[in-house]
């Protein structure tokens, strides 16, 4: 296979990566939780975009910003009431919360929906150029992805809202005397989380058949990405996303797709002894 | 008589089983600089604290303008006209020194008057408009303090608190901004300093409260209270 065709392909999964993790980092980074709900959340959006898809027939790309939207409330409602009661805890406590929530939601998922894996197909062909071979649903994907990303990114640096959460991340109490209220900040930030989640549940359902047991794999990139981009930063997850697609493509050509996801790790192993703030870090924020 | 500005009654407070406010009863005029003054631990900061709702009292009220104050939150207390300049400045890193001072607006609406009063914290402090798409923390100690009381100003506060205003900074840059927030307050608004200096304090305030063990020991006009044997004695060194 021709170079140029595996960097693409590495693109493209890059960019799918990057939308996973980018609310997994935030998360991570504004909270200070490790949110074991995550592979969950991109599960879900890509199931209730493949049923609105399949009753109403409406397109994917329009049912995409509705599932966001609920997937946001769902996200609000879970810290609002639930884990903003422990967010303060260590670590371990909130940790322990999203993985108890995470056994609710799977095991409601497979009991309502079933493990059938299930794909929206769009047959929009392919598109050839020179040697260069590409499934226009992947590049509407990666366009989605990539959208999406820029969006949070602006949201973040140059809306009020985005303002409040950097400052309850840098400083909770200076943040609370501007008048910000950091629970409803919390709960917006982990809303946001299960939004971008998903967001990217949506796009995934379009280019690859997804089920529950998938949760998992998906929480795990999440996880390798912010190691390997760094916490809490858009930059950080895009460049993560990118990175890990790019490796696991051509690891996956090079050594055999089986081997690829475990060179994902061993890197990320690597990352931590030699730059635990990964890539994009800020010191202080590991 | 009439009322006063802000009038604090018999508060308690502390932290868990400590307590260090026994019973802080207090008035500040409206237009006027006070100044709370005190050594280390006195309870100065908690005052501060308790006043802006970040720590609950268990006595006492305070009252803005007849406005019961206690039991509200902290945002509550900032809709309600008091800012907060805390200890150590406390600005946020990572962000320009254009998005603190937005932060200080973050309650309010009215788009047009936030442009002018950004305009007038740049007109106070020119230093900070050059600055302005800076990261905020990689200021000097001394513009950082112009920062975070620009970023005070930014609520449109009717009472501006101020702690520690002299921590940390050259002697020279504390008479500069002594100067500064005296045209503050010419323009109408009352201030409230704490200083563990003080000096300084008594240069710039008018009237000053002595703390000591979570009590008001002393109060009185800063020239009074400049001449006491006692006061100069304690904490002057003189």
């Amino acid at each position: 296979m021709d170079i140029l065709q595996i960097l693409l392909n590495g693109i493209v999964l890059g960019s799918l990566y990057a939308c996973i993790a980018i609310g997994f980092s935030l998360v991570w980074g504004v909270l200070n939780i490790i949110n074991m709900l995550h592979g969950s959340f991109i599960i879900l959006g890509g199931y209730l975009t493949f049923f609105a898809w399949q009753y109403s027939g409406m397109n994917p790309v329009v049912i995409l910003p509705i599932i966001a939207i609920i997937l946001f409330g769902l996200g609000y409602g879970l810290q609002y009431f639930f884990i903003n009661k422990v967010v303060m805890a260590p670590v371990l406590t909130t940790l322990t919360l999203t993985f108890g929530l995470d056994m609710i939601l799977y095991n409601l998922m497979t009991v309502l929906f079933t493990a059938t894996p299930r794909r929206v197909t769009l047959d929009l062909g392919t598109l050839s150029v020179g040697d260069l071979y590409l499934p226009i649903d992947r590049l509407l994907g990666m366009g989605l992805a990539l959208l999406l990303t820029a969006i949070l990114f602006l949201v973040m640096r140059a809306s009020k809202i985005g303002r409040a959460i950097v400052a309850v991340r840098m400083d909770r109490q200076a943040a609370t005397l501007m008048g910000i209220r950091v629970n409803h900040v919390y709960a917006i930030t982990f809303g946001i989380g299960a939004l971008m989640a998903g967001a990217a549940g949506a796009i995934f359902s379009m280019v690859f058949p997804i089920t529950t047991n998938l949760t998992g794999t998906f929480l795990g990139k999440a996880f390798v990405i912010c190691v390997i981009g760094g916490l809490g930063s858009v930059p950080g997850a895009l460049i993560g996303g990118i990175a890990l697609g790019m490796i696991e493509s051509i690891a996956g050509y090079t050594i055999g797709p089986q081997n690829a996801t475990t060179v994902g790790f061993v890197l990320m192993l690597i990352l931590l002894v030699v730059r635990p703030t990964g890539i994009a870090g800020v010191k202080g924020y590991e | 008589m009439p009322e006063a500005f802000l009038e604090i009654n018999g508060i308690q407070a502390g932290y868990g089983d400590v307590r260090v406010l026994w019973d802080i009863s207090l008035s500040v005029k409206k237009g006027e600089i006070a100044c709370i003054v005190g050594s280390n631990g006195a309870g100065k900061t908690t005052l501060l604290n308790t006043i802006s709702g970040i720590v609950k009292p268990t006595a006492g009220s305070i009252k803005l303008e007849g406005q019961e104050l206690v039991g509200c939150l902290p945002d509550a207390v900032l809709k309600a006209g008091i800012a907060h300049v805390p200890e150590g400045r406390r600005l946020f890193k990572g962000l320009s020194v254009q998005d603190n001072l937005m932060l200080g607006a973050y309650l309010r609406d009215d788009r047009e008057a936030i442009r002018e009063d950004l305009s007038f914290v740049y007109d106070l402090f020119p230093i900070l408009k050059e600055r302005s798409t800076q990261d905020a923390t990689t200021m000097s100690g001394g513009e950082q303090q112009m920062c975070a009381i620009g970023r005070g100003i930014m609520s449109k506060p009717r009472l501006l608190m101020i702690d520690e205003l002299s921590l940390g900074l050259a002697p020279r840059l504390v008479d500069r901004l002594g100067d500064t927030l005296l045209e503050i307050n010419k323009s109408g608004l009352t201030i409230l300093l704490v200083e563990q200096d003080v000096m300084t304090a008594f240069e710039i305030a008018e009237r000053a409260f002595v703390i000591e063990t979570g009590h008001v020991s002393i109060s009185g006009t800063t020239a009074a209270l400049g001449n006491d044997p006692k006061i100069k004695e304690a904490y002057m060194g003189i």
